[in-house]
């Protein structure tokens, strides 16, 4: 693989791990905070700040390691983001109108926690939680059609059918699984918090906070374990992808392109989500541990669903390697000329413009995220560990 | 004439007014945190001179509001950067294909910006005061850094790096010779299937050659042709090239595409200049990062003394006011210095570069049409405006009614049928610098008045309140000048706004609900500042 790669893939890993940790935490302190305002909790109330300080830090991560994808995308891949510019008018439009009210969401619900009357701060939590959705919704769209291009039009020029592409026979459960490994994975999260919290002093609210969480990790684990076997049937639809993942243990489709044989990922992915269900067993229905061994058994968990998150991922991306749309070379004889010389280049991940594809740009770009990646860790640590003084 | 009309004529109508939403939520918002970062710096260091509690509490308040705009504002920047991906997604492949370094290298400005700023907001009751001003200077750095960044393209946008323009002020208009031009630098291998000849008696000059290939000045509509068929995915043999390809070379070539071409050249134009340098070499650079500079210090400057004013008023406690008057006092003496300063030598500095490298746009400004009443000519004061652009009362301002209509069309195509710029301009710019002129004269009044009166008039302190607003839309005055000015072109003399634009456009009910929801969201930014920042000041009284 080319380094390029490489950079979108480590910046994209970062991004995506942080966006799935908002989503279920943009949806569960707003919970916890309606709840401490009802039952006059301040120490609920206390938490709930506490855990959103941590999401707001993790979005901004989120927020400048996208950006980051985008722009390293546009230098390396022009064309392919000329073209997507083009025809994705609809789902990125949702994506991004849903990105600005978020943070904006965010900005009122921080900074108005003790200063807007409940109602107000209840209704930006609403708008919060939603729009962690509705981003979402829109990239999803823009992944499946990356799968697979229904809804994909010609009349002189490409368009999308965006009722067809919405359609996608992978976009549904890409979509609901993409929520639900967030939601499992935000909420044992929470879960190792609260654990860590019990470790230094009982308190009422940190239990009940521990067990809430368990059992939504639960409920969207077991689901989660119904929506995988979904996503992957749906693979069916774009055969090249489903040998690189597969084809080793057996399952293939024929007529398929090769490519990176990517079965070892799937197998460390199935491992981590054994770890994950081992340790959610251990902490709800093996009882009597210590408080340490419960957070060392949440964290456990919670490690294993943030790296699943991201070889899920991984595995998404690089399965169709070497194109952008995995099904370009099934599609490619029924598009017209010049679209199919266009289209085969600029789907082309190998196809890199030819003034960014230079080494001491690479070089520098790897010390850059280097010493950022330094200054952002030590920012973490002055945020969440650093004494006042 | 109908200004607004003409203005609209030209191709995508509603995707601009949506991007200039759009943009002004984002630059709007922007000037803050380019010069809030400043205040704080320098509030931290008059607090480690004095031990003057009030600089520390001022410093602290501009730290929450920065942490305020900062995000609402990183979104409003995802936004734009979605909007041109979607609206303008051809000029977007083209800024990654050619002048991607400033894009590139912004997203380490961002992180500085991002990392440092949220340091010194999170950070503040953990650190001390030398920390402080550290961390503001370090977020200062990237806040700058990232506007530098962004401008040079901009810049770039508005006269790319080897534009030659079509006027002298000696002799006039230069479009019989085939200006503007554009330098291109042709590699060896595209110059031998070239006839030369053929493009010479078409305007182009040879300035130059080397190892890296043949420097030309290719006439922009030339080169606006080239990039319209480029994006029209128009193949060689059917485009105006294959009219100087010498014939023995047409056959093996008509089958590529333009674009594959054109690439070849752009891409050894700019490895031959520097990809890292290309933008920053625009000959307005200089001017327009100063300008926005000035600009956003300028806007920070006026929105503190109106945001201490409306405490004054309001306030009633009296221990509080020596901090509210300090807050004012700083406010006024920034806000003096720096639009001196934008409009003595920033502004200045860019009408002159402006000058040189747009004309059209400068004819536009001033307004040089029998068409319209040109305030300039009304006042008397053309020559004096050709002394300030072009140093001798002798020199000619650009007619506007000389410029060449077809001057950026080949044979029809792109699809213009007026490339001069909109005469809206002139209003425009001299609304623009008449309330700039004001502001000004105000802020030096009030300054005087300040010190010389010791106590403050109400009715001062209430016309105070407004100058955010006069600075905010003289801002916005002044990007309308600059972004509207270069229509029809995206990029001058390269790339026309329908070349630009998106192949499929969304409908107007639906860029009316994004232009509603933009606009929602700058109120809401609008109120929770109110409610955050000025509500619980209030309270403290």
């Amino acid at each position: 693989m080319i380094p390029q790669v490489y950079y979108l893939a480590l910046v994209f890993g970062i991004h995506i791990v942080a966006v799935n940790l908002g989503i279920s935490l943009s949806t569960i302190v707003p919970l916890l905070k309606r709840r401490a305002d009802f039952s006059g909790n301040a120490k609920l109330d206390e938490l709930a700040k506490r855990i959103f300080r941590v999401y707001a830090a993790t979005y901004a991560l989120a927020g400048v390691m996208g950006t980051a994808f985008t722009v390293f995308l546009l230098s390396f891949y022009p064309e392919f983001v000329g073209l997507a510019g083009n025809i994705t008018l609809v789902p990125f439009a949702i994506a991004i109108l849903s990105i600005l009210l978020h943070f904006l969401s965010i900005v009122l619900y921080y900074y108005g926690w003790e200063s807007f009357p409940r109602s107000y701060h209840f209704a930006s939590g609403v708008l919060l939680a939603l729009t962690s959705y509705t981003i979402p919704l829109g990239f999803r769209l823009v992944f499946s059609f990356l799968n697979t291009p229904v809804g994909l039009k010609f009349d002189g020029k490409p368009y999308i059918d965006t009722f067809e592409a919405l359609m996608n026979p992978t976009f549904a459960p890409l979509y609901l699984k993409s929520i639900l490994g967030a939601l499992t994975f935000g909420s044992l999260f929470i879960a190792t918090i609260a654990a860590f919290s019990l470790m230094k002093g009982d308190s009422v609210e940190e239990r009940s906070l521990y067990s809430l969480s368990l059992n939504i990790a639960i409920v969207s684990m077991f689901l989660m374990l119904l929506l995988g076997p979904w996503y992957a049937m749906s693979l069916l639809s774009t055969p090249m992808k489903f040998n690189n993942i597969f084809g080793s243990l057996g399952w293939s489709v024929s007529g398929a392109q090769g490519g990176l044989d990517l079965s070892w990922l799937f197998t460390v992915k199935l491992v981590l989500i054994v770890v994950q269900i081992y340790a959610i067993l251990r902490l709800t229905l093996l009882g009597g541990k210590s408080v340490s061994e419960r957070f060392n058994l949440a964290l456990l968990a919670t490690i294993s669903a943030a790296l699943t998150i991201l070889s899920g991922e991984y595995l998404n991306m690089f399965s169709q390697y070497p194109f952008f749309l995995a099904n370009l070379p099934i599609v490619a004889p029924q598009i017209p000329e010049p679209w199919r010389t266009i289209l085969g280049r600029s789907l082309s991940l190998e196809n890199v413009s030819p003034l960014s594809n230079d080494p001491s740009l690479l070089a520098v770009t790897a010390l850059g995220i280097l010493v950022l990646l330094a200054a952002i860790g030590y920012f973490l640590y002055v945020v969440f560990f650093k004494r006042q003084k | 004439m109908d200004l607004l009309s003409q203005w609209l004529s030209y191709p995508a109508a509603l995707d601009r007014i949506l991007s200039i939403i759009g943009i002004e939520l984002h630059w709007a918002i922007l000037q803050y945190v380019l010069g809030l970062p400043l205040v704080i710096m320098v509030a931290l260091l008059l607090y480690a001179r004095s031990k003057d509690e009030r600089w520390h509490e001022m410093a602290r308040t501009m730290a929450k509001a920065l942490g305020i705009v900062f995000a609402v504002g990183a979104a409003a920047g995802t936004l734009s950067e979605f909007g041109l991906v979607v609206i303008w997604p051809n000029i977007l492949e083209a800024a990654g294909r050619y002048i991607f370094f400033p894009l590139y290298a912004e997203i380490f400005a961002f992180l500085i910006e991002i990392t440092f700023i949220y340091l010194l907001i999170f950070g503040w009751n953990k650190i001390g005061i030398k920390a402080k001003i550290l961390l503001s200077l370090l977020a200062l750095f990237g806040a700058w850094f990232s506007g530098a960044l962004i401008m040079s393209v901009n810049s770039y946008m508005v006269a790319p790096t080897g534009i030659v323009a079509a006027y002298d002020p000696a002799s006039g208009w230069k479009y019989d010779q085939g200006f503007p031009k554009v330098l291109l630098v042709v590699p060896n291998d595209v110059v031998n299937v070239l006839e030369v000849d053929k493009l010479t008696s078409l305007g182009m000059e040879v300035v130059g050659s080397g190892e890296n290939g043949v420097s030309v000045l290719l006439p922009s509509k030339i080169v606006s042709r080239l990039i319209y068929e480029s994006w029209g995915n128009v193949k060689v043999g059917e485009s105006v090239l294959s009219l100087v390809i010498r014939n023995e070379a047409l056959e093996g070539l008509k089958g590529l595409l333009v674009k594959d071409v054109v690439d070849i050249i752009v891409t050894n134009t700019v490895r031959s200049v520097g990809y890292t340098m290309v933008t920053f070499l625009s000959p307005v650079y200089l001017g327009s990062i100063f300008h926005a500079l000035g600009s956003a210090v300028t806007v920070t400057a006026f929105t503190m003394v109106g945001a201490y004013s409306l405490l004054l008023l309001k306030g009633r406690n009296e221990g509080k006011k020596g901090y509210y008057l300090a807050g004012l006092r700083f406010g006024i003496v920034l806000a003096l210095i720096t639009i001196a300063v934008q409009g003595l030598v920033f502004g200045h500095l860019i009408g002159v570069e402006i000058a040189r490298s747009n004309p059209e746009k400068l004819a536009a400004m001033e307004g040089t049409s029998n068409s319209i009443f040109s305030l300039s000519r009304s006042l008397g004061i053309e020559r004096l405006m050709s002394f300030i652009i072009y140093g001798s009362f002798d020199a000619k301002l650009p007619e506007y009614d000389s410029i060449d209509k077809g001057y950026c069309v080949l044979d029809g195509k792109p699809a213009i049928t007026d490339c001069r710029p909109p005469l809206i301009l002139h209003y425009l710019y001299y609304s623009k610098t008449g309330l700039s002129l004001l502001l000004g004269f105000y802020a030096l009044i009030y300054a005087i008045l300040a010190i010389k009166m010791g106590s403050i008039s109400t009715i001062l302190l209430k016309i105070n309140v407004l100058t955010p607003i006069a600075a905010q839309l003289i801002s916005f005055l002044g990007w309308a000048v600059r972004e509207m000015g270069r229509k029809p072109w995206s990029i001058y003399g390269i790339m026309t706004v329908d070349v630009a634009h998106t192949a499929n456009p969304g409908d107007p009910l639906s860029y009316a609900l994004i232009a509603l929801i933009i606009i929602s969201v700058a109120l809401a930014l609008i109120l929770a500042v109110w409610r955050l920042l000025y509500k619980p000041s209030l309270g403290e009284v």
